[in-house]
């Protein structure tokens, strides 16, 4: 029987406990209840949460004898994916009261492996920009990042090991950051997106929260409904690309400080770390990330402008994307994608040459206050290559907050990418 | 004169625009039809009541100046697109009755430009290949092919004037030809998703069926929330490369002989025909299309799958859904970069020739409704990303409609319906 609190343990503990029959599926839902229970006031992580009806789910996953890969375990699910039998708000007023009869894959398909459905996660407006009301864990007047703010903040405070989260700029990997948890963005489409609401479709992309790579592998098999074969430690230490993109100058110095310390303590344990920075058919491609998503937010919001304009954001619309994306037409939008297409070909070629990129999350720790979830400009540009990202924790700020790395792999290097994570989770937890 | 459900799309806008006609009576009309025809089954839902307040309404924002791209023009949506004010089923049991919460983007577009959704119509289960009760309207003894049935039966029966369909196969265009309509799937991307059951996401396409090529520019400004494209008449004779494609063995002798004689007929109106063809290693892109196909929809409908097992169709199932599951993920990702050069492939294609023309599908519909039809024609174009339009260019040996397929670059759908312009009153 283990002497810590299943709420603190990974999905991968928990999986092979509940299967030797040393644990329940009920037992660590009821433990990570009451750690919502008690922390839930002041982190406000959760859109939905049915006490009653989860315990519910775990007492059948108990009574069912059924196996599966995320036997037992909880895992939280941002509400910008469809549940059928969960209310699903998309951050929006326009959304009270509605009850899909559809659920999305990435919520079939960990609940097919054995995981148990926690609740709904808080996610800003249509994962967009403007904010819902949660917190960060490690200090409350601090934003948690977005647009998957619930997500990462539940798995970093221990209410749920695993979360569900979606990027179309850097709504999984900046929030995991400012958290402190391990976010992973797979290559573009690798998990399914049926059932989430769209933001921009050639840009969205599911990704997972976690408090280890071992657990990020295990949720990702399950949402891809392959078969999980835990990452591997490289044979040898890897070779890293150290870029600091177009964008370094909106790093804050303790950003910066923090990756290179990260680099220095991997260069220590016998990897090859080189300058390189993305090929010139990447130069704009932040910009070609923003037209894009741009473009298609008046013509994806059509339902919500049609009959609800009202009950729209003025972050969405009148100072956000939907205005912007009214002055731009379909010339705009084809060229986004051309030279999205020419600088994903590029930056392909360029990550080759590498085992993983190292760069950082975000420009630095969460900011304050919660008006505003923090800057995706260190996200956008890696979502529009389609190239997998994984962010791990690594250093805290003076006041407590997290800063993290970030490891970019060659687009459909994800399996790959997972075992480099796996090597510099272990060299920056040694040095710790 | 024309009966009013018999006008063409662009023709009918004209006169609900210029007051000639209005929405309530065009609606009507259409009602009139489709009950007349409701042997046909291509509506899974078609309320009078609630189309004609709607064409009532257009017809109000008409006599107030407003009337919009479409000005009431009543439009048919396949049943797998969200609408909020009708049932949504997808074709299958598993979602009878449901009532989705928004209109899907697409819907909502339609109806910012003053369209009328008249109702929903007959899709195979999810998109895919168990067909619905939709027939033929030229022979109900034959499919109208799918999944988008009852939008290109609905279309060809005069029924109404246009429709929305979307394919990930052949879904928009091998029925459009089948029935002896126009379809039209347009660039990848181009058209928004939201609110339409999602199969694959690498392949899925919004498209319009309708009887006309100039019906396709006002549709399709709806749907972009931009202005028409004007269609250029005065266009020089295009360039047309004759593309069999590796299925061609698979075309029907009728088939292979009207694309022959489609390209003597337009190389005598001025056309410049070359013969184009994939390189090699392009030979088996279908196997390809088929894994991604087969990959995505097995996990994008996990939640049937998984949750509602004996209501989806054993052969979705046997032969989509669990090949699909089983499908290795090296095997799927294989597959999408061959399709990325297969589409760099075809971009160096279009820098000799302005369209490919092509067969819509292997022939005439076939008989019985137990199929719709074999979409090879149509895969490696919804594989490819590019626009396609399928005109109606006669007859086969069984008196059914025979369809040919232009394709243009990606990006170049305009160029295409100026193409597609130039080549309709040239054909048969």
């Amino acid at each position: 029987m283990p002497n810590v609190e299943p709420h603190r343990l990974p999905a991968t503990t928990l999986v092979r406990l509940i299967e030797a029959g040393e644990l329940t599926a009920e037992w660590v839902v009821r433990s990570c209840l009451d750690r919502i229970a008690e922390r839930e006031p002041v982190l406000r992580a959760w859109a939905h949460l049915d006490r009653e009806a989860v315990l519910a789910e775990a007492r059948a996953s108990d009574e069912s004898g059924q196996s599966g890969i995320l036997k037992g375990v909880p895992f939280a699910v941002k509400d910008i994916f469809d549940s059928a039998d969960m209310p699903t708000g998309y951050g929006s007023p326009i959304y009270t009261g509605c009850r899909p009869s559809f659920e999305a894959s990435a919520v079939s398909l960990p609940r097919a492996a054995g995981a148990i459905l926690m609740g709904k996660t808080v996610t800003t407006e249509f994962a967009n920009r403007h904010p819902g009301p949660t917190s960060h864990p490690k200090n409350p007047f601090h934003t948690p990042g977005g647009s998957s703010s619930g997500s990462a903040a539940a798995v970093a405070d221990f209410m749920v090991p695993l979360g569900i989260g979606t990027q179309t700029g850097g709504s999984v990997i900046r929030p995991a950051a400012y958290c402190g948890v391990v976010g992973f963005k797979p290559s573009f489409g690798l998990f399914p997106p049926a059932g989430m609401h769209v933001n921009t479709e050639s840009l969205d992309t599911v990704g997972t929260m976690a408090r280890s790579v071992a657990d990020t592998a295990l949720f990702a098999a399950a949402l891809m409904a392959i078969p999980y074969e835990p990452p591997a430690m490289p044979e040898r230490p890897p070779r890293f690309a150290l870029c600091r993109t177009p964008h370094w100058h909106e790093a804050t110095d303790e950003a910066k400080a923090a990756l290179e310390q990260a680099a220095s303590r991997l260069a220590a344990a016998g990897a090859r770390i080189v300058d390189s920075e993305l090929p010139p058919e990447c130069a704009d491609i932040s910009e070609i990330q923003a037209t894009h998503s741009a473009y298609e937010a008046p013509r994806v919001h059509a339902p919500e402008l049609h009959r609800h304009a009202a009950l729209l954001s003025q972050d969405l619309l009148d100072d956000g994307k939907i205005a912007t994306g009214r002055k731009l037409g379909l010339d705009d939008f084809r060229e986004a994608w051309r030279r999205a297409e020419r600088a994903r070909a590029a930056a392909r070629e360029w990550a080759g040459g590498f085992d993983a990129i190292l760069t950082v999350p975000a420009p630095g720790a969460a900011p304050r206050g919660l008006d505003s979830t923090g800057s995706a400009i260190f996200n956008g540009l890696w979502t529009a290559l389609y190239m997998p990202c994984l962010t791990l924790p690594a250093e805290e700020t003076a006041e407590g907050l997290p800063l993290g790395i970030q490891l970019v792999g060659a687009r459909h290097g994800d399996t790959r990418l997972l075992d480099i994570g796996l090597w510099v989770e272990r060299q920056l937890g040694a040095a710790q | 004169m024309t009966a009013a459900n018999e006008l063409n799309a662009a023709a009918a806008i004209a006169r609900l625009g210029s007051g000639d006609l209005t929405a309530e009576v065009l609606t009507r009309a259409c009602l009139d039809r489709a009950e007349e025809r409701k042997a046909v089954k291509a509506w899974v839902w078609l309320d009078p009541e609630q189309a004609l307040a709607q064409a009532r309404a257009a017809d109000t924002r008409t006599r107030a100046g407003r009337p919009g791209l479409l000005a009431g023009l009543p439009i048919g949506v396949k049943d797998i697109i969200d609408t909020l004010d009708m049932p949504t089923e997808h074709g299958s049991p598993i979602y009878r009755g449901n009532r989705p919460f928004a209109d899907a983007a697409c819907v909502a577009l339609l109806r910012m430009a003053g369209g009328t959704v008249m109702g929903k119509t007959v899709t195979t289960e999810f998109a895919n290949r168990f067909p619905g009760a939709t027939v033929n309207p030229h022979n109900p003894a034959h499919t109208p092919g799918g999944s988008s049935s009852g939008s290109a039966a609905a279309v060809a029966d005069f029924q109404v004037p246009a429709a929305l369909g979307t394919q990930t196969g052949g879904s928009v265009i091998r029925p459009s030809a089948f029935c002896g309509v126009v379809g039209y799937k347009p660039s990848f991307g181009e058209f928004s998703r939201s609110g339409i059951k999602l199969q694959c996401h690498n392949l899925d396409t919004l498209g319009i069926i309708c009887r006309r090529v100039e019906d396709l520019p006002p549709v399709r400004g709806a749907l972009l929330a931009a202005l028409p494209h004007r269609i250029d008449r005065d266009a020089a004779a295009p360039r047309i490369g004759i593309c069999r494609t590796p299925a061609w063995d698979g075309a029907e002798p009728a088939m292979q002989d009207l694309i022959e004689r489609t390209a003597d007929r337009l190389a005598k109106a001025g056309a410049k025909i070359t013969e184009m063809s994939f390189a090699p290693e392009f030979t088996n892109i279908l196997e390809h299309h088929r894994r991604i196909f087969d990959y995505e929809a097995a996990r994008n409908y996990a939640y049937e799958y998984e949750r509602h097992h004996e209501q989806v169709s054993q052969v979705l199932r046997d032969t989509v859904l669990t090949p699909g599951r089983e499908l290795p993920l090296a095997a799927y990702i294989d597959a999408m970069e061959t399709a990325e050069a297969f589409r760099r492939h075809i971009d160096e294609i279009f820098g000799e020739v302005d369209a490919l023309l092509t067969p819509s599908a292997a022939g005439e519909a076939p008989e019985g409704l137990g199929s719709t039809g074999d979409p090879r024609f149509n895969s490696i174009w919804t594989l490819a990303w590019t626009p396609c339009v399928t005109l109606p260019a006669g007859t086969g040996p069984k008196g059914l409609p025979l369809g040919v397929q232009l394709v243009g670059p990606r990006f170049r759908d305009e160029a295409l319906f100026d193409i597609a312009a130039w080549t309709e009153p040239r054909l048969v």
